[in-house]
């Protein structure tokens, strides 16, 4: 059915006219509901924070230097003593120490590569999200350009990267073209961590609630957490080396203090009631659920840092969602 | 899809080897007057009615008094410090008269009447740069160029690539097309009774030349919304009314053969000729030949008020225009010796009159109605956008529901004069008008209609006058409202204000 270019007059009998903010009224033939002006606001750019000169690193710089010149000259002697003892062990060390250097570079370039992955995903994470606030196609199409090539040797998002592609001409809106790609690639992949995080927090309660000793415990919890944030990088294709995972965590403690408050809305109150119930029951078993919930925390905190998309229309994981997933397996 | 080879003589085809020598001088010496100031020359172009004064005067409110542009880079991060009019580039040229129309706009609250002249105007922007480097050593400032002058003149710059025989044989064509036969009977029956071959006749000429302009002016004006009249001067002669370079007129040319010295034919060539010399290549020498970017408003809506015929006009207009600019991707030494449009924007202008949801659907219009410039330029490596604006915006957006039914509208005071359903309005009365919905695929309004098909009449865009502005409680008045000019000014100036 086609509509016909209609005029209404404001001012006639049987029409009424609701400003923004008033209620419709109930009677009237045809009521004319205004639309509040929309304002199109982005996020305030943070301000950026002028960089000074890095003393510390220059100190640091000359230490190690120096520190190194002394190595060098120590394995120099140590070299030319053992030459001097017998050939063969000269042989042997320089041998060992070609090894040491090789391995050296390779951690290098692995860490490299490692901090590189979160610059990148850390940048297209923003340009995604101007991009879906702008409504921006030619950006978000260069987001989603990247996203394929960065999961491009993933044999499981094959299927989702197939679709991705063939979606190219089909949608005019760029926030679409981003949520239709978070919906191909990154659902397997949300999924997954989703059941990583449950099983990570599962593990903490349980081995908190049976383990002896507090020591162990908290051993525990750091090594499980440490796991978690490296388990869950590798599933959005990360693989952070050493550097790259402790800055990876100090990004996720970061991120959970800023969004720390958030999740007192997010069903912490009922968590924390439920945990003194429990405790009621058992002082272990009542640490447990906390250890068990925090570990869960910072797994949502680090599904954030490692995402290469914000969440759009999917849903960021919810801490009791995540609780009630283990409750579920426990069930099963 | 041409050659590199062809396609390079039809760009050289309408400017001479003499010409381009001018524009590279002109360029070099804006460049050692400029140095270290840099400028931009921004190229506002649309015919006639398309909204260039608007958008012209609303781009200047907007960054003078601090207007809300949230999509606009620097506005947003607040380095953007303020911007000020400065003497222009040309001396002999009026200046843009801006505070004229502002005053028109938000005391009487009418729209500026179309413009007769040439104008211009230079605009320095002051902003706080981005980077250390431009911090410490850039100016902090950057003058942008804007000329604002009639639309119709733009019909001109085709011409430069024609011969008078081919002109003739084309506006001939043209006017014996079923919608014009009705409005260039008069002319048309006149032209056939006289023998180009004939001896040269001031009076005779001048009479044609009347008729001619005549049809010309019904075409363009009224229900009909024709775009494709050239010649432009014909329409708004400026101070040229008169001249004999404005005294010409088409003939039914025979097919071979010469023009015969002293006839009439050899009399309408010479003017022709000269119209192209004096008039049409000095404007576009000095104005349009050397453009850093370039906006192109489209009037898609009162295109669409015409019918198809209308549209398809359009479509042949913007068309033969847009191949007279140079779109390409700028390097450094392009710059001084042969500035190219390294950016350029379509804008369907009027996006107010349209509830936001019919937005796309608009562009998409836009787009199929410029895919062959767009395609063109995206070929030479510019950077090209569609967005449907509104400069002013004149209306508020509602929901009406009725029967229930709901249908998306639009709130304003339509201007006096302005007619739906037998309907008469007086610029007072304020209504919600549902103008109705613009097809899912824009091809549904180029194709031609079967022959049992009723004509569409499905569409009907009043026009608005501009909102009251809004004062605050100290007595500021704010800035005018629009629809997406933010994002415009981004791609248009963001990144020469990074």
């Amino acid at each position: 059915m086609t509509r016909r270019p209609t005029a209404f007059d404001l001012a006639a009998d049987d029409v009424r006219h609701v400003r923004p903010g008033e209620a419709p009224p109930p009677d009237a033939a045809t009521v004319i509901v205004e639309e509040a002006m929309e304002a199109e606001d982005l996020p305030a750019p943070l301000p950026v924070a002028r960089r000074r000169f890095a003393w510390s690193r220059v100190f640091f710089t000359a230490v190690g230097g120096i520190l190194s010149l002394a190595i060098g000259l120590w394995l120099d002697q140590l070299v030319r003593d053992l030459f001097a003892r017998d050939d063969w062990l000269g042989w042997l060390a320089i041998a060992l120490i070609a090894l040491a250097v090789v391995a050296v570079v390779a951690i290098a370039v692995r860490e490299i590569a490692g901090l590189i992955w979160l610059k990148r995903i850390d940048r297209m994470r923003q340009r995604a999200d101007i991009a879906a606030a702008r409504d921006d196609r030619p950006e978000a199409e260069a987001v989603v350009d990247e996203l394929v090539k960065l999961y491009a040797d993933r044999p499981d998002l094959a299927p989702g990267r197939r679709a991705t592609e063939a979606r190219t001409g089909d949608v005019i809106d760029g926030r679409d073209r981003l949520v239709l790609a978070e919906a191909d690639l990154l659902a397997p992949l949300d999924a997954a961590a989703r059941r990583l995080v449950s099983d990570a927090a599962a593990r903490v309660s349980v081995v908190t609630a049976v383990s002896p000793r507090a020591a162990i415990d908290v051993i525990f919890v750091v090594v499980a957490t440490l796991g978690l944030i490296r388990r869950l990088a590798a599933i959005y294709g990360g693989r952070p080396g050493f550097i790259g995972l402790a800055r990876l965590t100090r990004l996720v403690l970061t991120h959970l203090a800023v969004t720390g408050s958030i999740a007192v809305g997010d069903g912490l109150a009922q968590q924390l009631i439920g945990h003194g119930l429990a405790a009621k029951l058992s002082a272990r078993l009542g640490e447990g659920v906390i250890n068990g919930l925090l570990t869960a925390r910072v797994g949502i905190a680090a599904i954030d840092v490692c995402r290469p998309l914000p969440f759009l229309e999917r849903r960021r994981p919810q801490l009791s969602e995540i609780m009630a997933g283990i409750r579920a397996r426990r069930a099963n | 899809m041409p050659s590199r080879r062809t396609r390079f003589y039809e760009a050289v085809s309408f400017t001479t080897l003499s010409d381009e020598a001018r524009i590279a001088l002109d360029n070099m010496t804006d460049f050692a007057w400029s140095l270290g100031s840099p400028s931009l020359r921004l190229g506002v172009t649309g015919l006639s009615r398309a909204g260039k004064t608007v958008f012209i005067t609303a781009l200047i409110h907007n960054l003078t008094h601090g207007g809300r542009l949230p999509m606009f880079e620097p506005w947003r991060a607040g380095r953007l410090l303020g911007a000020d009019i400065r003497p222009q580039l040309h001396p002999d040229v009026p200046t843009f008269d801006y505070r004229g129309h502002v005053r028109k706009l938000t005391d009487t609250r009418v729209w500026p009447e179309s413009t007769r002249q040439i104008s211009e105007l230079r605009l320095t922007i002051a902003y706080e740069s981005a980077t250390f480097l431009g911090r410490s050593l850039g100016r902090g400032k950057l003058d942008l160029d804007i000329v604002d002058y009639p639309g119709e003149w733009l019909l001109d710059l085709p011409l430069l690539s024609k011969d008078y025989r081919s002109f003739c044989r084309e506006t001939i064509e043209r006017a014996r097309e079923p919608r014009r036969t009705a409005i260039a009977a008069d002319w048309l029956t006149h032209t056939s009774g006289i023998d180009p071959l004939g001896p040269a006749d001031d009076e005779a000429a001048g009479r044609l030349h009347e008729l001619f302009s005549a049809y010309l002016g019904t075409a363009r004006s009224g229900s009909l919304a024709l775009s494709m009249v050239p010649p432009g001067r014909f329409l708004m002669p400026g101070d040229l009314a008169g001249s004999p370079a404005l005294t010409f007129a088409p003939l039914d040319l025979p097919e071979t053969g010469e023009a015969p010295h002293d006839s009439l034919w050899a009399l309408m060539e010479s003017r022709f000729e000269a119209y192209k010399d004096v008039v049409v290549r000095p404007f576009f020498r000095t104005h349009f030949a050397r453009l850093d970017r370039q906006v192109v408003l489209v009037d898609v809506l009162s295109a669409l008020n015409g019918g198809r015929e209308a549209l398809l006009d359009l479509e042949v207009a913007l068309g033969e225009i847009l191949a007279c600019f140079r779109p390409g991707h700028s390097s450094w030494l392009g710059q001084v010796l042969t500035r190219r449009i390294d950016r350029l924007l379509f804008a369907a202008t009027k996006a107010d009159h349209l509830h936001h949801f019919s937005h796309d659907r608009l562009e998409l219009i836009l787009r199929r109605l410029t895919d062959r410039a767009i395609a063109r330029a995206s070929f030479s490596g510019a950077e090209v956008e569609v967005k449907a604006i509104a400069a002013v915006r004149a209306t508020r957006e509602a929901t009406v529901r009725r029967d229930g039914e709901s249908l998306p509208c639009i709130l304003g005071v339509p201007q006096e004069g302005e007619l739906l359903d037998d309907h008469l309005y007086d610029g007072r009365e304020e209504i919600a008008l549902f103008p109705g919905d613009l097809p899912d695929n824009p091809q549904a309004l180029f194709r031609t209609p079967e022959a049992d098909e009723p004509p569409r009449d499905a569409l009907r865009f009043l026009r608005f006058r501009p909102p009251p502005v809004e004062v605050t409680a100290e007595g500021v008045s704010l800035s005018l409202p629009h629809i997406r000019l933010d994002r415009a000014l981004d791609f248009l100036l963001g990144d020469r204000l990074a």
